[in-house]
């Protein structure tokens, strides 16, 4: 019966199956194939993104404002899903809520309400100049600031909502357990909490680091032009200079770079459990 | 990059038409005239045996276009024509023609736009026994026929910068007499131009481009140049007051003096920029695409699209067919093309790809 009914959910996947594969896995295999097919060939493709200066760069902003982003995303999401847990019933709904508002609100709209509050004549410089904090605005936009204040805001509800998720598994009495040997709320969050939350805590920060490294609406309106990340360049290359060498073989290296990332990850146990892999 | 222009002045046209500044009838007459184009718009329009398809950039281009350009072809020849929005880039028409399977006869794109892709024999050469030279005698080329102009201008806030009239660029680079920032476009067409004749090169001598120089040049004021990317971010930029002088296109100008009188264009060396019809190679409709293509430089479509979206007719005949209205925000009349520096597609076409990437990486903090 079981195993019926099991054979039969199966078959129930085979439409997204075939989906995933026309629409996401031909494409990219076309990427792969073109990186080693256009230009001047595999070798030369590959061997200019180690020589060029320029790619470099690119990548070297990348992964700045994706670490920066990704550290300052954690620190707020798991204050915030730490308070979550810690709330009744009904104050945890109206949190959900406020955290899932900013996905219904395009990552455009949110660029440009940004710049709206961080320009320098904005609702945020304006209002600390009145007040007297600051005599002369301060370059909160159009640079790398903005570009991270932008992508933080657009990570955070992810963070939170997965980092929630982990934390509600925590075994409470296992808390309670410290408590009443006697530990401190800060020893008790010190080595239960954050030993417990590990696995979540590697898991939302390799999703918002793997996610951080793809953007391109955010850098390209936030950075005033002089913000240049990944996406945006492959982005260039391919529908504005013609150079499709450089643009496969780039978005083939990140593809591949994001798998190891993750291959490596996976490899440790803990994570392993976080995804109930081998827990059983 | 032309096609950054295009796409941008239909966001102007449906900001026009949303505030009702565009004659609603027109719209709606346009609309029903489409016909079932309308309703067979989304995805690609294949071209039955008597029609003409046209790809551009999409938006309300595609009515405005209708308008200007399909009205009079059917008019006078009886066959119709199908506006495809896709966007005619250059990769598209690549993987288009090398599939085998093209659907457009003819695109919007430009006189660069057409040498690059003639290069890689993506382009049918443009027949000059059907299309009347004469029309456009500027700007045609063997593989693209100039369709409209659009040009890069030096814009100011006088009441933030304190000055009336600005001379050249050489006041964009003053930063002594002119404090305050700036905003440059970061695609490199028409505005390392700027950069070389604030520099003291001769407008008639600024090709091939000194790269290095015009770097040179711009590198010591990156801190105090944002960077737009298209139209209607360089517009906000000034409406924020985050910059009091700026190299924009000028249809955006224009909406920006039209709101505020504050603002003014020093057409004085502005750059020209030169859009162009062109053909793919194998295209379905055959030799039928040229008379669309000698109809549509007409100095009366040419007149229809600059009411319409703002770009400026390449046919000298449109300029004693305007109105004084239609010329004062137009690149191509002659109170506009004082100084005018015409871009030079042909070092674009050898030099872009490898010049637009250094200057992505030139300004990257």
């Amino acid at each position: 019966m079981s195993s019926r009914f099991e054979r039969f959910a199966l078959y129930l996947t085979v439409p997204a199956g075939l989906l995933v594969i026309l629409l996401y896995a031909l494409p990219i295999l076309q990427v792969l194939a073109l990186s080693v097919t256009e230009g001047s060939g595999a070798l030369a493709n590959y061997e200019r993104l180690f020589t060029s200066r320029a790619v470099a760069r690119v990548v070297q902003t990348t992964l700045v404002v994706s670490i920066s982003t990704t550290l300052i995303t954690m620190v707020i999401a798991y204050v915030i899903a730490f308070g979550m847990i810690h709330m009744d019933h009904r104050q945890r709904k109206l949190a959900l809520l406020m955290v899932s508002i900013p996905f219904w609100v395009s990552v455009l709209v949110r660029a440009f309400a940004w710049i709206t509050i961080l320009r320098s004549q904005g609702v945020l410089n304006s209002g600390l100049m009145s007040i007297g904090a600051i005599t002369e605005p301060i370059q909160l936009v159009y640079n790398r600031v903005g570009v991270t204040i932008g992508m933080v805001h657009y990570m955070v509800p992810f963070a939170v909502l997965l980092l929630y998720a982990n934390l509600t598994d925590i075994d409470r009495r296992v808390v309670q357990a410290a408590r009443s040997l006697g530990a401190r709320p800060m020893t008790v969050f010190l080595r239960v909490w954050l030993p417990m939350s590990v696995p979540g805590i590697a898991v939302t920060t390799i999703f918002i680091l793997v996610f951080s490294l793809g953007f391109l609406i955010t850098p390209a309106l936030l950075g005033g032009g002089r913000t240049l990340m990944i996406a945006e360049y492959i982005s260039v290359q391919i529908s504005n200079t013609g150079r499709w060498d450089l643009a496969t073989a780039l978005s083939a290296a990140l593809l591949i770079a994001v798998g190891m990332l993750l291959a490596l990850v996976f490899r440790s146990p803990a994570m392993r459990a976080a995804f109930g892999g081998s827990s059983k | 990059m032309t096609n950054h222009f295009a796409k941008d002045s239909a966001e102007i046209l449906l900001q026009k038409f949303r505030a009702g500044q565009v004659d609603r009838r027109g719209f709606l007459t346009a609309l029903a005239a489409l016909g079932l184009g309308v309703a067979l718009r989304p995805g690609t329009a294949h071209a039955a045996d008597n029609e003409v398809v046209l790809c551009n950039w999409g938006g309300v281009a595609v009515d405005a276009f209708q308008q200007a350009f399909g009205g009079p072809f059917t008019a006078k020849t009886g066959m119709k024509l199908v506006i495809d929005g896709a966007g005619p880039a250059i990769g598209a028409v690549r993987t288009m023609v090398d599939s085998g399977n093209v659907t457009w006869d003819v695109m919007d794109n430009g006189l660069i736009d057409a040498q690059v892709l003639s290069a890689g024999n993506y382009v049918e050469p443009i027949d000059y026994g059907i299309v009347d030279k004469n029309k456009i005698p500027n700007f045609s080329q063997e593989f693209g026929v100039g369709n409209y102009a659009f040009a890069n201008v030096l814009f100011h806030n006088k009441k933030t910068t304190g000055v009336e009239k600005l001379t050249d660029w050489k006041d964009f680079f003053d930063f002594d007499k002119i404090p305050g920032k700036r905003t440059m476009c970061k695609w490199i067409q028409g505005q390392l131009e700027t950069i070389l004749v604030a520099d003291g090169v001769a407008p008639d001598q600024l090709y091939p481009l000194d790269v290095d120089r015009a770097f040179a040049k711009l590198q010591p004021h990156l801190d105090k140049i944002i960077f737009w990317e298209g139209g209607a971010q360089s517009q906000q930029l000034f409406r924020d007051g985050e910059v009091v002088m700026g190299n924009i296109w000028h249809t955006r100008a224009k909406l920006l003096i039209q709101e505020n009188p504050d603002y003014a264009i020093t057409w004085n060396q502005n750059t020209l920029l030169i859009s162009a019809w062109s053909v793919p190679k194998g295209n379905p409709a055959g030799k039928k695409v040229f008379e669309f293509i000698n109809s549509a430089l007409d100095p009366e479509p040419q007149i229809t699209l600059l009411r319409l979206m703002g770009n400026g007719p390449t046919n000298p005949a449109a300029e004693a067919m305007m109105t004084d209205e239609d010329r004062v925000f137009n690149p191509t009349s002659p109170a506009n093309t004082t100084g005018q520096i015409l871009i030079d597609p042909t070092w674009y076409a050898a030099n872009e790809a490898d010049v637009q990437n250094k200057f992505l990486d030139l300004i990257a903090t």
